[in-house]
């Protein structure tokens, strides 16, 4: 057994409850590491890529990593793969926690989870007690009672019903319900894009609880122990300060002062009203405390007092639910947030879709005279149908692009998506080099497996008028994304490394004693990036997805006439991108 | 110059903005610390910490020192990883 690994996967059919676990080559381990990297691989031997993400048969994965259990700060992570039923493309999300631990604390490197429960169930995989090297139990638990309960609930019963160890994670309501962006929780954080939330309700599974503290053995211990100690050490310092003392929402004011923040649907990116959402203006008017996920050292999660209870408040939400429906009062996107939560939908594509429903609303072309930017009691309403699928939420829960084809009009071109996922806070007339990242993403319009719009924050482009040059540096952050998402480490770490895949196999060396160097976890990253494309065009994947919709290549932004962005000029990022990569 | 001061820059400063005259991106920075000693731990040696930026009217990024500025530029300063 590979140090640092358990070398299998456990594979679990849900229609009987049975598991199997199926050896892992070390080549494998070492070619595709973990978490993305290794929910791919997995996904595409499962041979499902042309099949229906939502069939029974559907796998779903959920991978652990090698730096799991280990005392590297933010390693506690795991990756949810599987095929999207929003874009119906390569998807793999991230949370963080316990669940991490204790999965890969069962003897496994990762679950594979198929087939379809007989009844809505948890599946509890259960390692206490049992010897290193058998398989753990396994069982379906009827849990009936549980049904359209929220995350956050459906956690604390099933905690009190198994009994201590257990780590969950749930879908709310929305993934019982099929909504294609409907998330999986864990502990209030969520694996939150694409949709695996539904893939997991369409096997009638409301959670999956692990407990195990199967201990992966470590190569080299002291070298381990000191490169942690080292690591920790510099996240306490000015790399991480933003993400510690603001959170991620600090981008809010900054993004509106550049004139990116999305705003009514990316009409415009300027909001007048932004200080109103922002964490100075939050911090001022609401109590709130720091969180951290466990073994971590940073604690970005900023949680503010509402009437309802904590929210956590992220630049996401903040965006998603606030400028780009028009919402200023802050009171209403923190409640808009914990629906979100408790419903267990990613807030992107919930705002992002309700937000292109306002505008079909206010075009005619959507009879929903209600649906207006600006009202609060409009977005809440909306949630909850999305939620419930009742009424106008059936067609929203189906995201924006999919809402445009039955809207029909020119609704399609102002759909805020691209392959179908929601776009981020980024706006792409200002952010060129996101722009590019946007379009070529595996999952569509990413901010996590792209981090381009470091790059339009730096002296390196001009973000308004990028030119092919931006090309290679867009490369080089997805890269970083994709080897930091299978090693795994926090992205919020990026900012202390000197030589990031030179300190990354000092890590990996120290945990699996693989004589690992810098040269080839970039060639390792590019062989990940490159087999979530395999799968998208096994998928049906063709280059024409690699866009952006008609409103930014032929509206200039109205706050920024200089932030403009023709088609040629995105095509021809996009073909260098192709032609850089080798393909 | 107008200098406007965003996120945890902005935390250190403890105020939004100042008027600030120097010729240079160096002098400026250097001018800062002089005036807002809480900078110093994103300001060394008059250049920016590598996890801080500098953007000119909202234009350029910059960070050579030797960087020209005018009376009437708008300099922001801001934290490097602007996502996330």
């Amino acid at each position: 057994m590979p140090f640092g690994y358990h070398g299998c996967v456990l594979r679990v059919d849900a229609t009987c409850g049975r598991a199997e676990r199926v050896p892992l080559d070390e080549t494998v381990l070492r070619e595709c590491l973990g978490g993305s990297g290794l929910g791919a691989r997995l996904l595409l031997d499962e041979g499902w890529a042309a099949g229906d993400p939502l069939a029974p048969e559907a796998p779903l994965v959920f991978a652990f990593s090698p730096l799991v259990g280990s005392p590297l700060t933010t390693s506690a992570k795991f990756a949810v793969v599987s095929k999207s039923p929003l874009t119906g493309r390569f998807n793999d999300s991230l949370a963080s926690s316990g669940f991490a631990v204790a999965g890969k604390g069962c003897g496994c490197d990762a679950i594979v989870v198929v087939g379809q429960a007989p009844q809505l169930s948890a599946l509890v995989i259960d390692a206490s007690d049992t010897a290193d090297g058998d398989a753990p139990r396994v069982r379906l638990e009827p849990v009936e009672a549980l049904r359209g309960a929220t995350c956050r609930d459906a956690e604390a019963a099933l905690r009190a019903q198994l009994g201590p160890g257990f780590r969950i994670a749930s879908i709310g309501p929305a993934g019982e319900r099929a909504v294609r962006y409907a998330t999986i929780s864990h502990d209030g954080r969520h694996a939150g894009r694409g949709g695996s939330g539904a893939v997991l309700g369409a096997k009638r599974i409301k959670a999956i609880a692990v407990r195990g503290s199967r201990r992966a053995q470590w190569a080299q211990p002291h070298e381990l122990t000191a490169l942690s100690r080292d690591l920790s050490q510099r996240s306490f310092g000015p790399a991480t300060a933003k993400y510690r003392e603001l959170g991620t929402a600090a981008n809010l004011l900054t993004f509106n002062r550049f004139g990116a923040l999305p705003t009514r649907n990316f009409q415009t990116g300027t909001f007048d009203e932004a200080v109103n959402l922002s964490p100075e203006q939050l911090s001022t008017t609401r109590a709130k405390t720091r969180e951290s996920c466990v073994a971590c050292t940073i604690g970005c999660e900023h949680i503010y007092g509402t009437a309802g209870g904590g929210v956590r408040v992220e630049y996401e939400n903040l965006f998603a639910l606030g400028s780009l429906c028009g919402i200023a009062d802050a009171e209403v996107v923190l409640a808009a947030s914990r629906r979100c939560d408790d419903l267990g939908i990613d807030t992107i594509s919930a705002g992002g879709t309700i937000a292109f429903a306002m505008e079909c609303a206010e075009q005619g072309w959507l009879e929903a005279p209600w649906l207006t930017f600006g009202s609060g009691d409009a977005l809440l309403r909306a949630l909850d149908l999305i939620g419930s699928r009742e009424g106008l939420g059936d067609l929203l829960a189906e995201g924006s692009r999919r809402a445009a084809a039955a809207i029909g009009h020119d609704s399609l071109a102002i759909a805020p998506q691209v392959k179908g996922l929601e776009i981020p806070g980024y706006e792409p007339r200002a952010l060129q080099t996101m722009a590019l990242g946007f379009a070529v993403g595996a999952r569509g319009a990413d901010h996590n497996r792209s981090g381009a719009y470091e790059v339009d924050f730096s002296d390196k482009v001009d973000r308004r008028h990028v030119t092919l040059d931006a090309v290679r540096h867009a490369i080089e952050t997805e890269d970083k994304a994709a080897l930091m998402d299978s090693l795994i480490l926090c992205k919020f770490l990026r900012g202390v490394f000197d030589d990031f895949y030179g300190e990354s196999a000092l890590m990996l060396r120290a945990v699996t004693g693989w004589d690992v160097t810098g040269d080839e976890l970039r060639s390792t990253a590019r062989r990940i990036v490159a087999a979530k494309r395999e799968f998208n065009l096994r998928a049906g994947w063709t280059p024409a997805e690699d866009t952006l919709p008609d409103r930014f290549l032929k509206t200039p932004l109205p706050n920024d006439p200089a932030a403009s962005l023709s088609r040629e000029r995105l095509d021809a990022l996009v073909a260098e991108y192709h032609r850089q990569r080798g393909w | 110059m107008h200098v406007e001061f965003l996120g945890v820059p902005r935390e250190r400063a403890g105020i939004p903005e100042l008027e600030v005259h120097a010729a240079t991106l160096g002098q400026l920075l250097g001018a800062l610390v002089a005036r807002l000693p809480s900078l110093a731990e994103i300001i060394d040696d008059g250049r920016l910490h590598p996890a801080f930026v500098a953007n000119v009217n909202g234009d350029r990024f910059v960070k050579d020192p030797a960087t020209p500025l005018g009376d009437d530029d708008h300099v922001l300063i801001l934290s490097a990883d602007a996502g996330g």
